[in-house]
C-alpha cells in the first residue's frame, strides 16, 4: 500500500516536469510551424500567380479583343472563333494551367456569368463548359472582383482557394479583363491553375515540424527523466526510506543521510535537515523518556503520599463501636493529592476525648509534611493530659522552634470530658465551631489566638462550653466557607449554615454529607481550590440513644 | 492580584489589591523581599484587597518577623472582611493595624 502511494508520486513528479517542458516545446513548435507556413505560403502563392497572369496576357494574344461581340453571336461555331479557341486550348495544355475561360458576367447585379471560351488541360479530367454557357457567379469575391474589371478600378484580380474545398482541388484563378480598341472592358479572361504543389509542400512542411516535435518531445521525456530520476528522485527515494525508517525504529541511522545524498542543492539540504532533524527527536524523545518517567515516580509516590496521609487520620466509622455516649464523622478531601488539612480525635483516657481540627498554611506537599509533624506533636502533648491551651502553647514552641519557612496552622482543639458534657477548648487562629445546643446549628463565636507556628511564646484562651445530650459540635476548616463558584464568589459560612440546619436532627455522617452537597451545588464546575475538612460530633450522653 | 509598591527613604509602602491566595502570594512574598533590605518602616495598605488566605497571611507574618529585628511593620485602611480573617487567624495579636 505505501509502496504504491510513493510510486504514484515518483511518477507525477516526473510526468509534471516533463509535460511542462513538452508544452513549451509545442508552443514553440507551433509559432515556428506558423511563420514557416505563413511564408511558405506567400511564396508560393506569388509564384502562382506570376505565372497565371504571364498565362493570362499570352492567351489574350490568342482572341481578337476587338472581336469580342462577335465571338458572342458566332454561337461558337464560326472560324475565327474557332481558331482562337484551339489557339487557347493549345496554350493551356502547353502552359499546363487547368481552365483558360473567358466570361461576360451581367453587368446589372454581375450574379450570372457566360461563357464564351472554355478550354481545359487535356490531363485534368474536367470537362470544359460548352459555348454559352451561363451559371451562378460562384460568390461575393468572384461578383466583387469582376465589377472592379470592368468598372476599371483594377486590371488584374487573382482568387486563391487553397483551404481544401470539397467540390474543386486547391487553385488560384488570375483574372484580366479584356478591353478593345476604346479601352472599354467587354470579357474577363480567367487563367484557373491547381496548387496541389503549394499545398503538397505545404503539408510536407507541416509533417515534418509534427515530426521533429513529436522526436524532440520524446527524446525530452526520455532525458528528462533520466535526468530528474538520478538529479532527484533517487536522492528523495533515500531521504523518504530514511524517514520512514526512522519513523519506525526511532534511531538515528548508521550512515548519516547527508553522506548518501551528495546534492548541493535544495534536496541536499534537506537531507541534512532531515539529518538534524532527527538527531534532536532522538535527544527530545530521551529527555521526554526521562521527564515522562520523573513524573511517573513523583505521581506513583504522590499517590502513596495520599494513602499514608489518609491512613494518618482516623477512617474508620464509627470509630468508637463500644462507646455510645457520643457519635463522630469525618471526613478530608484535599485539592491536590496531599493536603494541609487534618482532623484528629482520640481517647485520652477512658472518660476524655480529643478532638482537633487544623490548616496548615499553603497546600500540597510542604503542607502535608508540616501537617503530619504538627499531628503528631498535638497528640502527643494530648496525651500527655495537658489542657487544650497548655498543648496548643506547647505544640506552638515546638513547631517555631524548627520553622524556617515561616509555615504557620491554625487550630481547634478541644477535650471532652464523656461522663459530663463539659468541652474545654481553645483556639489558634482557626475557623470559629458551630454548635447545636438546641434546634438550630450556630457560629460558636469563640476567643480567638494566634496560628501556631507563627511566633514563639504565644498564650492561648480557654473556654468551656457545657454539650447537653442531643448537642453536635460541627468543625471544619476555610475550605468550606471558602468555596469558590466560577463567579469567583465564596460559599460563606451562611450557605454552611443553612446546609447544617436543613437536617439538624439527623446523624454526623448525614450532616456532613448535607454540607459537602450544598458545597458542590454551589460551586459547579468550578476547580476545587482548597482542602475540604470537616468532623461532626453528636453528644449523646451516659443514658445513650 | 495587583501590587504598587512605593519606596520612600527608610519607608516602603504597598498598595496591595485583588486576592491575596495561594497563586499569587509568591508575587508579593518576592517583591517584598526585593525592597525590604535597610526598610525601617513597612506599609501595607489593604484598602483594596478582597481576600487573604493563609498564603496570604504566611507572607505578612514573615515580613512582620524581619520587620521586628530592623523596624517597624503596620497595616492601614484594612476593611471589615480582611479584618474577620485577622481576627479569627489570631493575627490581630501580632499585626500592628490602624
Amino acid at each position: 500500500m505505501k509502496e504504491k502511494k510513493k510510486n504514484k508520486f515518483k511518477i507525477s513528479v516526473v510526468v509534471k516536469s516533463v509535460s511542462g517542458i513538452v508544452m513549451l516545446l509545442t508552443l514553440f513548435s507551433l509559432v515556428v510551424g506558423a511563420i514557416g507556413y505563413n511564408g511558405f505560403t506567400e511564396a508560393l502563392l506569388e509564384q502562382y500567380s506570376n505565372d497565371a497572369f504571364n498565362t493570362a496576357n499570352t492567351a489574350v494574344t490568342c482572341i481578337d479583343t476587338n472581336r469580342m461581340d462577335a465571338y458572342a453571336g458566332s454561337k461558337g461555331k464560326t472560324e475565327e472563333y474557332l481558331d482562337a479557341w484551339n489557339k487557347m486550348e493549345t496554350l493551356c495544355n502547353t502552359e499546363g494551367v487547368t481552365f483558360i475561360y473567358v466570361i461576360r458576367p451581367d453587368l446589372t447585379d454581375y450574379a450570372h456569368i457566360t461563357f464564351l471560351f472554355s478550354t481545359i488541360n487535356n490531363n485534368s479530367g474536367y470537362d470544359s463548359y460548352e459555348f454559352g454557357y451561363v451559371r451562378d457567379t460562384t460568390n461575393d469575391e468572384y461578383r466583387e472582383k469582376y465589377r472592379k474589371l470592368y468598372e476599371g478600378k483594377s486590371d488584374k484580380e487573382i482568387v486563391i482557394r487553397d483551404k481544401g474545398y470539397i467540390e474543386t482541388d486547391p487553385h488560384i484563378t488570375a483574372m484580366i479583363p479584356i478591353k478593345d480598341s476604346t479601352g472599354k472592358t467587354t470579357a474577363i479572361l480567367c487563367v484557373q491553375r491547381q496548387m496541389e504543389t503549394l499545398v503538397n509542400v505545404r503539408n510536407t512542411y507541416l509533417h515534418k515540424i509534427i515530426f521533429v516535435l513529436i522526436i524532440t518531445a520524446i527524446l525530452v521525456i526520455i532525458i528528462q527523466s533520466i535526468y530528474l530520476h538520478l538529479v532527484l528522485l533517487k536522492p528523495l527515494r533515500r531521504i523518504t526510506k530514511e524517514t520512514s525508517r526512522f519513523a519506525k525504529e526511532n534511531v538515528l541511522p548508521e550512515k548519516k543521510l547527508q553522506e548518501k545524498v551528495k546534492n548541493n542543492d535544495e534536496i541536499g539540504f534537506l537531507a541534512s535537515s532531515v539529518d538534524r532533524m532527527e538527531e534532536k527527536i532522538v535527544t527530545y524523545v530521551n529527555d521526554l523518556t526521562k521527564i515522562t518517567a520523573e513524573k511517573e515516580r513523583i505521581s506513583t509516590e504522590l499517590s502513596l503520599a495520599t494513602k499514608i496521609q489518609a491512613s494518618m487520620l482516623p477512617s474508620i466509622f464509627p470509630p468508637f463501636p463500644d462507646r455510645t455516649e457520643f457519635d463522630i464523622f469525618a471526613s478530608m478531601d484535599p485539592a491536590k493529592e496531599v493536603g494541609g488539612d487534618f482532623y484528629d480525635f482520640l481517647l485520652i483516657d477512658d472518660d476524655h476525648l480529643c478532638l482537633v481540627m487544623a490548616d496548615v498554611s499553603g497546600k500540597g506537599v510542604p503542607a502535608a509534611l508540616f501537617m503530619m509533624a504538627t499531628k503528631i506533636i498535638l497528640a502527643n502533648y494530648a496525651k500527655m493530659g495537658k489542657k487544650p491551651s497548655e498543648i496548643l502553647s506547647a505544640a506552638n514552641t515546638a513547631i517555631c522552634s524548627k520553622n524556617r519557612e515561616d509555615m504557620f496552622v491554625t487550630v481547634w482543639l478541644g477535650i471532652l470530658e464523656i461522663s459530663t458534657g463539659k468541652l474545654t477548648a481553645a483556639n489558634a487562629g482557626h475557623e470559629f465551631p458551630v454548635l447545636k445546643q438546641g434546634d438550630k446549628f450556630e457560629l460558636y463565636k469563640d476567643k480567638h489566638g494566634f496560628v501556631l507556628g507563627g511566633m514563639d511564646g504565644m498564650r492561648y484562651k480557654e473556654y468551656e462550653i457545657m454539650l447537653k445530650p442531643g448537642s453536635k459540635l460541627f468543625l471544619y476548616t476555610d475550605g468550606v466557607p471558602e468555596a469558590t463558584n466560577s463567579e469567583k464568589q465564596l460559599f460563606g459560612t451562611e450557605r454552611m449554615l443553612a446546609a447544617l440546619n436543613e437536617q439538624p436532627d439527623s446523624h454526623p455522617e448525614q450532616i456532613l454529607k448535607n454540607v459537602r452537597k450544598s458545597v458542590d451545588e454551589f460551586v459547579k464546575e468550578a476547580e476545587q481550590f482548597d482542602d475540604l475538612t470537616m468532623l461532626c460530633l453528636e453528644y449523646i450522653g451516659k443514658n445513650g440513644k | 492580584m495587583k501590587i504598587n509598591k512605593n519606596k520612600n527613604g527608610t519607608k516602603l509602602t504597598f498598595e496591595i489589591a485583588g486576592r491575596v491566595d495561594t497563586s499569587t502570594a509568591p508575587q508579593l512574598e518576592s517583591a517584598i523581599k526585593e525592597e525590604i533590605s535597610g526598610v525601617k518602616e513597612l506599609v501595607f495598605d489593604m484598602d483594596k484587597v478582597e481576600y487573604i488566605s493563609s498564603a496570604g497571611l504566611r507572607v505578612l507574618l514573615s515580613s512582620q518577623k524581619t520587620m521586628n529585628n530592623q523596624g517597624t511593620m503596620k497595616l492601614i485602611n484594612v476593611n471589615d472582611e480582611i479584618m474577620e480573617i485577622f481576627e479569627v487567624t489570631g493575627f490581630t495579636d501580632i499585626l500592628t493595624i490602624e
